[in-house]
């Protein structure tokens, strides 16, 4: 446990109160503003974003497993069965690919 | 009082346990990336927020970058302005030490379980909403810990793909944020250049948040040509 664990957790936890409190102080405000539009769409870019990265530069079995779990998400919409699906398409590629 | 909040304890129960599945995962994989058990449950109640949580240690195991991975972990949180806010009615009344207890311990589930409640009974409240989030961050943190817990035990995961459960959770959360149509270019463009700027080498953290911001500019232009048009 370093000392980048203890500020991880710490920045988040500071983080994740001080949206909170935005919300319960200012949350009208900021849904009524023009800009809202921001807060709905940047957790799904950040999210793609991070698959992107993820993905970038991997070997075609990573690629074709992201596809699985892609269809698996898209059929069930489900974090669980998307995760085991995924790695189990990814591990199987694994061993077929050597 | 004291009813409606093992009401709210009792009706959060099935949707707990779907999050301690969750937990769990999440906690085997954290483990897997250095962080003890007890600093994994130790964040779980302290942040309170799933997918925040997980991108942040995947990116952090990824780019060693605080910065970066409490950026990523914060914007994935933004969509709680907008849930704390919506609750402003069922928290009238509160003090403020009870306010930030209860948005604290208030995630999607029983956010969720309680605004649909409160739609079939006025009854449905503040203690509704307190007794079922206080039944998930306790699963939260206790399911987290657990698979933290087994994960230091076993061998590296990674050598079985279980690496791969990040991107595999990515991908789920995605499927959720999907906003139809209107997201297709946004995101398109925001995916686009992520794979372009990390394979020229650009380090992770920034990438993420570069092409997360190009995708908000090409949201943002469509909206001005769709409201122009009109």
């Amino acid at each position: 446990m370093t000392s980048s664990h203890w500020l991880i957790i710490l920045t988040l936890a500071v983080a994740a109160l001080s949206i909170r409190i935005i919300g319960l102080f200012a949350g009208s405000k900021v849904r009524a503003s023009k800009h809202s539009w921001v807060l709905e769409e940047l957790p799904g870019l950040i999210v793609v974003s991070l698959i992107a990265t993820s993905l970038s530069g991997q070997s075609m079995q990573m690629w074709m497993a992201a596809a699985v779990a892609l269809a698996v998400a898209i059929t069930t919409n489900h974090v669980i069965a998307t995760m085991c699906l995924g790695v189990a398409a990814f591990g199987g590629l694994s061993l077929i690919t050597g | 009082m004291l009813n409606l909040m093992k009401h709210g304890a009792i009706s959060i129960l099935p949707l707990a346990a779907g999050a301690a599945l969750y937990g769990f995962a999440f906690g085997l994989l954290a483990a897997q990336t250095g962080f003890p058990w007890w600093s994994v449950g130790l964040m779980s109640a302290a942040v309170h927020a799933g997918s925040s949580q997980i991108v942040a240690v995947e990116q952090f195991a990824n780019a060693s970058t605080v910065l970066g991975a409490a950026f990523a972990g914060a914007a994935l949180n933004l969509r709680y302005i907008g849930i704390v806010a919506s609750l402003s009615d069922v928290l009238a009344g509160l003090s403020l030490r009870a306010k930030l207890v209860a948005i604290h311990i208030t995630g999607d589930e029983n956010w969720a379980l309680t605004m649909s409640e409160r739609a079939k009974s006025k009854d449905i409240g503040a203690s509704f909403l307190i007794g079922s989030g206080l039944v998930m961050i306790f699963v939260w943190t206790l399911s987290t810990a657990s698979g933290a817990l087994v994960g230091t035990v076993l061998p590296d995961l990674e050598r079985f793909g279980l690496g791969f459960a990040f991107t595999a959770a990515f991908i789920a959360m995605a499927r959720g944020l999907w906003q139809g149509r209107s997201s297709i270019l946004p995101w398109a463009v925001a995916f686009g250049l992520a794979i372009a700027m990390v394979y020229l080498g650009l380090p992770k953290a920034y990438a993420i948040v570069a092409s997360a911001l190009c995708g908000l500019v090409a949201s943002h232009m469509i909206r001005q040509i769709r409201s122009a048009s009109q």
